[in-house]
Order: structure tokens, then sequence, then C-alpha cells
């Protein structure tokens, strides 16, 4: 076990090498200035100095040797457009909210979505069934924009309930972007688990622990639902990656300081160190989700562990 | 400038579907709501009659965007430039109404041709102590112009002597420290700040309230570095202190007691939420969260927003225009292309926020204006004339390509030209692009493909030269291919024109080279813009945005309502 997560961790460096090299280069093939802002032309004094300043106009693999000693000392680097913030104080100030904001979504998706599941599950074909599932398959299908628009206009504005627009101050302004950026992870979760229930109930020993006389709470509490979970867990390691690292929808939306954002705006303002150094931190988040995952995943089940020793 | 970000057009309230209202209910129901009390914060209201000062002088807005640079020399954007204008003392101010300048930190001035002579006041105070004095703007502007800060906007400088040269310095080459002392500005005295020109500028004044201009205290500078704009180690000299910055969320100003001003400051303190979203800003506004909104208003909103009270519309310095490519379309091509295009209904209709409809580029509220404008071009169509122009162009091009960027609005105004070319018997080929690969697509010069485009300018500073130069043949603006030597001349000798009077005149004579009867037409002007914000009763009457874009807080008074 010990020589599969070395093995693992020391298969990041190469692969975070690549992603380097393929932001870097899949950056610079894109037109656009990053100086040039408004439909004002940078005049060409300016511009020299700014490749001067930024080193632009340097080989391309002189800037990505110098790029990557950056990173492996930790510093990804200044930003383009933001002039006087460095990557690293974007993702230090950024990067903490969207955490936040993404355990808190993920917290509503198990808390809700497993349940969900469950009870559409073993009321399956019944008006509870369809109740949960027609919830399950609008998250699936609504677009996080509108469900997060929806939840303002009646919580914040209409009904007023004493939750704020937007912003990210008091836990009550938590609620709904936590609510919003949850519900399609809740709505997967519930389908995953409602599909892997419903094959479990099915499974022989289920019929023999009823059979035995156990009682059917215990059966869906200990043998069902701890089978059925298997999928969720794998399903959640790239989940919760992707919802840690922020959403660009809903910060914008509700005006939240996270770091999704700038994972839209760096590339149309063609802020290239910072598109390179979030693409990194994804990397790296995506990289320890699946191992962690994996890790969860020997111990929940020992045949796959076996499988690669 | 910046394309506006409001993305989501597709709204909330016209796709109430039924299955997205079960889902709501599904989801309250599921919630609970865990939520009471807590009551939506409209800070202003204290007893006592309406139009009174209120007790509480807090103001809550939202600022369009998180600022890129609070360095006066390195902002360059409508957000970083009100928060600068407000929390610093600009040489001189710009009146509200006749855009002359009026004194502001320099109580007078002298030019006398190439040689302009601020005189500073001497109660002028960094929040640190340290008095104002003309050696922080000698320190400042050269700061700017330094080759290794790498300011966008060195260029505002250019017109003061030796300032091109020191900003084109390349260390390796040249001297940069010659070039530095040889930039024609200095300090003889405490107060006294000199600039030499290039040559007479008649609008050097009034360029001066450019927040590029601003003084930055050097002691900050040199102990901070690159960090110096952060709340805490900030130091300013204006109306109100930075209070608060947290980077996309909150900029708050509070009032500065010990301003030489202060007395005449209402506001004791701006909560200001940063909103880059035009329906979240109409949402929390809405929601009574804040008093103003100034990050806009989506396109979709306006129509039912504009009748409302809050809905305040102010006239913008700046063109929205359509550019052709003069190397692809004939002249009399452009002129009927001009005349096929309805401007009112595009206003009306289209663009909805009560522009004005644009009969020439030099916009309206530009100094000299009834001077400049010339009524060749109407607000409305004028298709016969249209045909008429097409049939003298044998070589008409019968199907033009246009491109737009995708910012909200700009194809649906597109969509409405397209028409109205159709008219004449002209197919026009929409082509969409994303703004920053649009921009390096317009060149200039402009690529092949493109016949016609669409771009705007909004001016700087309040003189019409700042619009007429973008059609000179060097013009890093010009996207239009169009050279017109005459019309070099004339922007030349407009330039070297220190009356007013004499100048509108030869401005008059470019603006007709442009759009006038025997106009070129490398463009055909659409509406000159307006600015549009949402004001709550409480501050509307002393809330005011200036044509420059510019909002001066410490002029605004919270009154009972």
């Amino acid at each position: 076990m010990t020589k599969f997560v070395i093995r693992r961790l020391l298969w990041t460096i190469p692969v975070l090498l690549l992603v380097i090299l393929f932001t870097f280069l899949m950056m610079r093939q894109i037109k656009g200035n990053p100086f040039r802002k408004s439909e004002r032309a940078v005049p060409a004094a300016i511009q020299a100095n700014l490749d001067r300043k930024f080193h632009l106009k340097d080989p391309w693999y002189e800037q990505y040797a110098n790029y990557v000693k950056g990173v492996f000392s930790a510093d990804l680097g200044p930003s383009l457009v933001l002039r006087n913030q460095s990557v690293n104080d974007i993702v230090r100030s950024h990067f903490p909210i969207s955490l936040e904001l993404g355990f808190y979504a993920f917290l509503f998706a198990i808390v809700v979505g497993i349940p969900l599941g469950m009870i559409s599950a073993l009321r399956a074909n019944k008006p509870t069934d369809y109740l949960a599932m027609l919830v399950a398959n609008a998250g699936f299908a609504v677009p996080s924009f509108l469900v997060a628009t929806l939840l303002i206009y009646y919580f914040a504005v209409k009904w007023d309930v004493g939750v704020p627009t937007s912003g990210w101050r008091t836990w009550q302004s938590k609620i709904l972007p936590s609510i919003a950026l949850g519900f399609f992870p809740m709505a997967y979760f519930a389908r995953l688990v409602r599909g892997t229930m419903l094959e479990t109930l099915q499974q022989d020993y289920v019929r023999t622990a009823r059979a035995k006389g156990l009682r059917w709470r215990r059966v869906v509490g200990l043998h069902v639902l701890r089978n059925s979970l298997i999928p969720v867990v794998t399903a959640a390691g790239p989940l919760l990656g992707a919802v840690i690292t922020g959403s660009f929808i809903i910060e914008t939306i509700f005006a939240i300081p996270g770091i999704g954002r700038y994972y839209v705006s760096s590339v149309s303002a063609r802020d290239y160190s910072v598109t390179m150094g979030l693409t990194i931190l994804y990397a790296v988040i995506v990289i320890i989700g699946n191992l962690v995952v994996d890790i969860l995943y020997g111990f929940l089940d020992p045949r796959t562990r076996e499988a690669r020793t | 400038m910046e394309p506006a970000d409001s993305r989501r057009e597709a709204q909330a309230m016209r796709t109430r579907t039924p299955i997205a209202l079960a889902l709501l209910v599904a989801v309250a129901a599921l919630v609970a709501a865990g939520c009471g009390g807590g009551s939506s914060s409209n800070s202003n209201s204290s007893g006592s009659g309406s139009g009174d000062l209120a007790a509480n002088q807090t103001l809550t807005m939202s600022w369009g965007a998180e600022p890129p640079s609070l360095d006066p020399g390195l902002a360059t954007d409508t957000t970083s430039s009100n928060v600068l204008l407000n929390i610093m003392d600009p040489l001189v101010k710009l009146d509200p109404k006749t855009l002359k300048p009026v004194p502001s930190l320099a109580q007078s001035w002298d030019v006398k041709g190439a040689n302009v002579t601020f005189h500073l006041r001497h109660d002028g105070k960094w929040t640190n102590g340290d008095p104002v004095t003309a050696s922080d703007f000698v320190y400042s502007w050269k700061r700017t112009l330094s080759p290794e800060l790498g300011a966008d906007y060195a260029y505002q400088f250019y017109g003061i002597k030796g300032a091109q040269e020191y900003n084109g310095c390349d260390a390796k080459k040249d001297d940069c420290n010659a070039l530095k002392a040889a930039v024609g500005v200095s300090a003889p005295d405490k107060y006294t700040l000199k600039v030499k020109l290039v040559a007479p500028q008649p609008w050097f004044i009034q360029q001066a309230a450019h927040h590029s201009f601003l003084a930055v205290n050097q002691k900050a500078v040199n102990k901070w570095g690159e960090k110096w704009t952060e709340p805490g180690h900030i130091v300013t000299n204006g109306p109100f202190k930075l209070a608060v910055w947290k980077h996309d969320a909150e900029i708050d100003l509070a009032k500065w007691n010990a301003w030489r001003g202060a007395k005449n400051v209402a506001l004791k303190r701006v909560n200001g939420r940063i909103i880059t979203d035009g329906t979240t800003a109409v949402q929390s506004f809405a929601a009574g969260e804040i008093d103003v909104n100034t990050t806009g208003i989506p396109p979709s909103d306006l129509p039912r927003l504009k009748t409302e009270d809050t809905y305040q519309n102010y006239p913008a310095l700046g063109t929205y225009y359509y550019g052709i490519n003069v190397k692809n379309v004939p002249l009399n091509e452009r002129r009927a292309m001009a005349f096929a295009i309805d401007r009112k209904q595009i206003i009306d209709h289209v663009a909805q926020a009560d522009q004005i409809p644009a009969t020439g580029f030099s916009p309206k509220g530009i100094p000299g204006f009834s001077t400049i404008e010339n009524d060749y071009l109407k607000p409305t169509a004028d298709l016969a004339k249209a045909k008429q122009l097409l049939g003298k162009t044998p070589n008409a091009k019968k199907t033009v390509s246009l491109f737009v960027n995708d910012s909200p609005g700009h194809k649906e105004i597109a969509i409405a030209v397209q028409a109205a070319w159709k008219k004449l018997g002209i197919t026009t080929t929409i082509k969409q692009m994303e703004w920053a690969q649009f921009l390096e697509f317009l060149g200039p010069p402009p690529s092949k493909a493109v016949d016609t485009y669409r771009l705007g300018w909004i001016g700087d500073y309040v003189d019409d030269i700042n619009f007429l130069e973008l059609w000179t043949c060097k013009s890093g603006n010009n996207n239009t291919n169009y050279c017109n030597p005459k019309y070099d001349a004339l922007i030349a000798k407009a330039r070297a024109t220190q009356d007013n009077g004499a100048r509108y005149k030869l401005y008059a004579q470019a603006e007709d080279m442009l759009t006038g009867p025997n106009g070129d037409f490398p463009i055909i002007p659409i509406y000159w813009y307006t600015y549009f914000t949402q004001e709550s009763a409480s501050v509307k009457d002393s809330f005011n945005i200036n044509l420059l874009d510019q909002f001066d807080l410490s002029k605004v008074k919270v009154v009972n309502t």
C-alpha cells in the first residue's frame, strides 16, 4: 500500500510538467494581448516595456523553464492584469472561499442526495419515488445559473426570508450559493444511490438476511446501504475536486470572492500566469482527490487492493 | 471600455417553467427554511422629515468590478479611477456642467504657450501627516513614465517634453537616467509645479483631472513596493480613506476628517460591494441592500427598470460606431450604408438605454459641440438618399462582413443594421468574436476579411482632439485603413491652435471630412453613449456621474425620504 502511494505521488511530477507545458503552449496559441483591455491601442513603446517587464518576448523554452522553476519553489509569478497582485496572492485570498463554498455544497449534496436516493429506491415506482426523481432529474437538467437566480429571486427578494441576495459575509449569505452549487451533485448522488440500491436489493444476501428474520431497517442500514455507497465514493472524488475549485457561474451570480471566476476571467483577459497557476492548482487537486478515492476504495474492497501491489 | 460582463440575458423572469417551480418547492421543503430574522439593510432612515440630512451618513453602493490596481500609474479602468479620484486629491477637477477645470489641490495655474505652472495649495496633506508638495507630482509622473513600471497609461504624459523618450527608453541601449532628468516637469519650490510641454496644448489643464495625474506617496511606495496599495499600507491625500479592500468582495471608504475640505463632506462612510454581474446588482438593489447600483442593468431588465424613479441616466463622452474598411467598400456605398441606418429605431427598440442618436463622431457634450456638429446625417434613416448614393456606385460590394464582439447587445444592433442594409440590396454576414481576439483581428491594419466592424470610443479628457485624432493615418486606433493627408493636416493644425473658438472651427472641418456632405465616411456613427444607474431616493439628488463616468462622493449627501 505504501509503495502504491509513493509511486502514485512520484507520478504526479511528470503529470504536472505536462500539464504546465500544454497549458503554456495553448495559452500562447490563442490570440489576444493581456495589456489591451479596451479598444484603446497600446502604443508600441508601452507594449515593449510591458513585454520586457514580464519577459513575454523571451524564447518560449526559457519562459517555460523559468516558470517551472518558479512553480517548484511555490512561486506562480505575477498577474499580468491585477498589477499589484501575484498569482500566489490571488490563490491565497480566493481559494479558501471556494473551498468553503465547495465544502458546504458537497455537504448539502450528500445530506440531501443520499437519503433522496434511498427513499426513491425503497419506494420504487411509487409517488414518493416519482417526486424524488423529479427533483433529481431537475437538478440534472436545470443549469445552475437558473437555480441560483430562482433561489435569489424568491428567497432574497420576493419573500425576503432573511438571506441576502449576494455576498459572502454572514452565515445567512452562504446558504443560497451552497444549495445552488450543491444542486447538481445532490441530484447525481440521488440517482446513483437509487440505481445501485435497487440492484443491491435484488441480491441473494439481502434475501437471505430477510429470510433469517433480520429486521428490514437493519438490512437496509447495514447491508444494502453500505454496499450501495461504493460507487458514490468513486464518483465523489472528481466531483469534490470540481466543486471545491469554485464555480464561475455561482461565484459571479452571488458576488462571491472565490477562485472559480478566475478560471474564466483570466482566460478572457489573457492573464497567462493566472490561467496557468489555476490549471496547476486544479490538476493537483484532481490528482490528490483520485489518490484518496483509490486508497479509500482499497479499504472498502480488498479485491482492488490486491490487484495493484 | 471593457466589454460589459453580464452574460445572462436569458433571464429567470421569462423562464419560470413548471419544472423549475416544482424543483424550487421541493428544495424549499428539503432545506426547511432554516433562516429567519435578519433584516435587509437599507441603512439610511432616521425619523424627521424628508429632504433633511439623515443622521446616518452612510452610503452603500456597488462597484462594477474589482479594481485591477489602485496605483494611479497603473489604473486604467472606471472602477479604479473612481476609487482613486475619491481617495486622492487631483490638481484640478472638472466642473460637472461646463467641464471647465476648477481648482482642487492646485489653487491656480498659468499657461504661457508650452509652459504650464500649477500653484499648489499649502494645506494639502497625506494621511501619514506629510504635506503634499510639488515634488510629489514630479516623482509620481516620472514614476509612471519609467519603463520599469510598465504603465499602460504612460501615454497620457506624452504631451510633456521628454516624456515619450524616457518612457521608450531601453536600459540596454539608452541612458535612462539622463532621459529621466530631461522630462519637462520640475518643482522650483515646495508648492510650484512647472510643466514644459512639447507644444502648446489647450486641453492640458483638463487632462490633468485624469487619475493618471494624481500624486502617489513616495514613502509608501518605497516601503511596500507593489503592495503599497493595500489598505493599511496605502497613503492617500483625498476626502476619503481606503478603509477596507477585500479583493473581489468589498471596497469601503471612510471620511478622512483631517482632509483640507472635510467640513464640507457629508458622507461618513461608503460601503462598497464589488458586484460584477448586472442581474445580481439589480437584485441587490431591489432587496434594499445597496443604495446605488453603478454595476449596470442587463439589457433584458432595462425596459422594466427604466420606468422606475430610481433609474438615472447620464450622458457620456463616448461614441458607438461602425467602422468600415475603406479598402474593401467604396465611398458612395459607405455613405449609402450610413443613411440606411435608423439610429433612433435602434435606440428605441434595441439598445433601449436612452442613448442619443449620433449624427457625427464627435460626441454631444464635447466643448464646442455646437460649432463642430453638422446635420448631414439624421437620427432616422433616409432610404431614398441611400439608394440614390448607392446608384452612383457601379462597383458596390453586394455582400459585406460585419464583425462584432460577443458581449450582450452588440449582436442585436448588428441584426438591425443588417436589416437596414438589406433594404439597399446588400447582404451582411455577421461574425461574432471574443473580445481579445476581436481586437487583434481589427489591427490596425484590419484583417482583409473585415468589411465593417463595431467599436466604441470613450474620451479620456474633454477635448475633441481625443476623438478626431483617431482617424489620422498613423493612429493606433484607426482600424479602417482610412488615410487622408488633408485630414491629418487639419488635425495637426488644430493641435497647434490654442484659441478654443478657432480650434473648434477646425474640428468642425475635420468632422465634416468624416461625416459631412462630402465626407469620406470611414465610420458610421450609431449613438452617443449614456451611463445609467439605479439610485435610491435618499441619494438620488446628490449622486451624479459626469461625462467621463466619474462620481464625486465628497458631494453626496444622504437625505431622509
